[in-house]
Order: C-alpha cells, then sequence, then structure tokens
C-alpha cells in the first residue's frame, strides 16, 4: 500500500467517511504494520489541529456582518480618546505651507516681469546707425526708390533720410546723438558714386569711404562689415 | 471593502476609523460568535465591540495592514476565553447546582472552550495574530478552502473535487500538503 492510500484512508477513517471496505482496508494496514499506527495517531492530532486552527481562520476572513449603528459613536469616542484628532494637528503645517505658497508665487511673477520686461532696458550690443542719401542729380531720381531700398534693407533699423543738397546733409552729419555710445554715419552720395561711413564714438571720429565698383549693395554690406568690424574693438 | 489607510488609523482619522471598524467587523463578531455562541450568545456583540475597542489601544504598534484583521480575530479570541473562564470560575465559586459539563459533540468529546489541551492556551495575543497572518498567507486558494470544506463542513473527497473543479484524486494531496502546513505554522514547537 502506498502512503497516498494511506494517507486517504486515514483522513476518511477519521473524518469518520470511511465505508465498511476502508474501515477493514485500514485496520487490516495498521494489524500488519504496528509502525503505521504512530502515523495515524499523528493524523489524528493534526486534524485536531485543524479543525481549531481553521475555525479561527476562516472568522478571520469572514465577511457580510455589518456593524450595529449603536456601536459606531462608541468607537469612535474611544478613537479621539486614544489617538485625538489630527485635524488640529494639521492647522499651523497649512498656515505654513501657504506662506510657502505666497513666497513662490511671488518669486515666479518676478522672474516673469524681468524677462518680459528685459529686452525694453537691454542697450543694443551695435552701434547706432543713421543712414543718408544725398541725391543731387534730379534727373534720375526715379532710381532712387531702388536705391532707397536697397539702403533700408541693409539697415532694416534705421531711417533713411533723403538729402537734395550738401548743405543740410553736412548739418546731419555733423549731428551727433549724444550719450557716449558709438555712432555711424552711412552717406550715400550717388552723384560721386561712393558710400561715406563716419564712426563716431565720445570725442573721437573715423571715416572710411567705399567706392561703388560692382553694385550698391555689395558696397553696403562692405560698409556694414566695416561697422562691425570698428565696432568689435 | 478595501483594507484602510493605516497611517490615518494612527493619525486618528476619523473617516478611516469608521470605514476600518465596517471592514474588521466581520471578523471579531465572528471570532466572538465562535467562543461564545454554545454558552453566552447574548455576549458575542458586545465582546465584538470591546475586541475593536482594544483594537485602537494597540494600533500604533502595527506594522502593515495585513495585521489587522488577524490581531482583531486574536483580541476578539482572547477576551472571549477570558470572559467564558470568569464566568465558569464564577459558577463553581458560587456552588451553582447546574451541569457545569460543557457540551459535547456526536462523537462523546467534550468542546470545552477553555480547554488547557487547545493549542491556543498558551499562546500570547501577539503570537495568535502571527500564526493567523501566516495562515492566511501560506493557506493559498483552493488549499485553504479544501481543508475547511473536508474538517470543518464534513465533505467527502467527490463533493469537494466537485465543488472547487479539482480531480477526486488530487484532494487527498491537497489536505496533506495542507496539514503539513498547518502543523508548521501551529505546532508545539513555537521555533516553527
Amino acid at each position: 500500500m502506498n502512503d497516498e492510500r494511506f494517507f486517504d484512508l486515514a483522513m476518511k477513517a477519521i473524518a469518520q467517511q470511511a465505508t465498511d471496505v476502508e474501515r477493514a482496508e485500514l485496520d487490516a494496514l495498521l494489524a500488519r504494520e504496528p509502525a503505521m499506527r504512530a502515523e495515524f495517531a499523528r493524523l489524528q492530532a493534526d486534524a485536531r489541529l485543524a479543525k481549531d486552527a481553521l475555525s479561527l481562520v476562516d472568522a478571520t476572513k469572514a465577511a457580510g456582518d455589518k456593524l450595529p449603528a449603536y456601536a459606531r459613536g462608541r468607537l469612535q469616542t474611544k478613537v479621539r480618546q486614544t489617538l485625538g484628532h489630527p485635524a488640529a494637528k494639521q492647522k499651523p503645517d497649512q498656515s505654513l505651507a501657504w506662506g510657502w505658497r505666497w513666497i513662490l508665487g511671488l518669486a515666479a511673477a518676478t522672474a516673469v516681469i524681468v524677462l518680459v520686461a528685459l529686452p525694453t532696458f537691454r542697450t543694443p550690443s551695435g552701434p547706432v546707425v543713421q543712414v543718408a542719401m544725398l541725391d543731387t542729380v534730379g534727373a534720375v531720381r526715379g532710381t532712387g526708390t531702388n536705391e532707397t531700398e536697397i539702403l533700408k534693407q541693409q539697415w532694416k533699423n534705421s531711417t533713411v533720410q533723403t538729402f537734395d543738397q550738401t548743405g543740410p546733409l553736412e548739418n546731419w552729419e555733423t549731428n551727433w546723438p549724444t550719450g557716449g555710445k558709438m555712432t555711424a554715419k552711412v552717406i550715400y552720395d550717388r552723384a560721386a558714386g561712393e558710400v561715406r561711413v563716419v564712426l563716431h564714438k565720445g570725442d573721437k571720429s573715423q571715416q572710411k569711404i567705399f567706392v561703388i565698383e560692382h553694385d550698391l549693395a555689395t558696397t553696403m554690406q562692405e560698409a556694414g562689415n566695416f561697422i562691425r568690424e570698428q565696432t568689435k574693438r | 471593502m478595501n483594507p484602510p489607510d493605516l497611517h490615518a488609523l494612527q493619525r486618528g482619522d476619523e473617516a478611516a476609523w469608521d470605514a476600518a471598524f465596517g471592514w474588521l467587523w466581520p471578523t471579531v463578531f465572528a471570532v466572538a460568535q465562535l467562543k461564545l455562541q454554545p454558552f453566552l450568545p447574548d455576549e458575542v456583540e458586545d465582546m465584538a465591540i470591546e475586541a475593536l475597542e482594544q483594537l485602537v489601544d494597540k494600533v500604533r504598534s502595527v506594522k502593515s495592514v495585513e495585521e489587522l484583521k488577524p490581531l482583531a480575530a486574536s483580541i476578539s479570541h482572547h477576551r472571549a476565553v477570558n470572559l467564558l473562564r470568569e464566568r465558569f470560575a464564577k459558577k463553581r465559586g458560587a456552588g451553582k447546582t447546574e451541569s457545569l459539563d460543557a457540551p459535547m459533540d456526536e462523537a462523546g468529546h467534550t468542546n470545552d472552550p477553555v480547554s488547557e489541551t487547545s493549542p491556543f492556551a498558551e499562546l500570547e495575543q501577539k503570537e495568535l495574530a502571527e500564526r493567523l497572518r501566516r495562515s492566511l498567507a501560506e493557506l493559498k486558494p483552493p488549499q485553504g478552502e479544501i481543508l475547511s470544506d473536508f474538517f470543518l463542513h464534513g465533505l467527502r473527497y467527490e463533493e469537494i473535487a466537485q465543488k472547487r473543479g479539482v480531480a477526486t484524486g488530487s484532494v487527498g494531496v491537497y489536505l496533506k500538503r495542507g496539514l503539513e502546513t498547518l502543523r508548521k505554522i501551529w505546532g508545539r514547537n513555537k521555533n516553527n
């Protein structure tokens, strides 16, 4: 007889589920092998242990019954008496949290204002460029519109002043803005076919003339490069 | 019903405790009923409430929410056993003539709730709770259910096989392994 068969017979006998045939088979085995009696006794003890333990385990897993309503108040009183009120303890923390929120909010708002306003306070890194065109040749004034566009294209942040006489141009040329920042005046003399650049900072001035060899746009780029080189120093 | 938030319970959160009492009530009631129903059925409900009150005292020593139900069951069990001892002692001391014999089952075995032969009589509350917790954790389905079917509800092998959807031949295997697990957890040697 194998162990499994013995176990099953023993369990059925202990639970009083064994048939007469099964009981006789078990009794015959126990008579034939007395050593199995100790094992049978152990299984009987295990069964008693199982009944006690499983009753408690099953009760622990119980579900369905509802707490009586009258018990709720009594139990909550016990909670308050034993563990106190958690809400009262949290209030100081909440006020502290709000204080920190105000500080963080203010810091964030300040950062936004600075970021938005910064460009207005930032002074341009490059010089101030003023542009003028001297057009004393009235007959070809129609082509001046294209040249004015070229000047505007090169000097996007500057207004192009147009003079048809040298006197007003000279006045314009000597009228430097105050502030100490480097200023460049770019004068396109149509009649002379040249671009004159005058740089001025403080009490120092320098001038360079660019002869138009190829076209006005190319010469303007050369003038622009000159101005950039001088302002880097 | 979901397990409660242990930290909220330990802080004394009333809403958390309200949910916890509802979650634990079936356990404490079932355990109290298990011990007291044959002898003091009128005391079952009060005993269960007192067990929950005692659990509130102990909640701050609990480390995980899985310990709550076994602890509640253990408290309920011990309080019920103590009540039985107290009442039985009073009866003996008062010289009452009514029978002191505890009810017997069909096989003639005494169902003495305070018998020193009970495997739980010498266990402290904390140790009983720990053994219950281990039983719940280690008797995985369908093993725990098959053990209960056989030892508590008296179902036969064939009936268990049909109920649990297992082969008849495997019922004995489940029982054998289950008994080994119970012996390991509940055996006399406390070092198990």
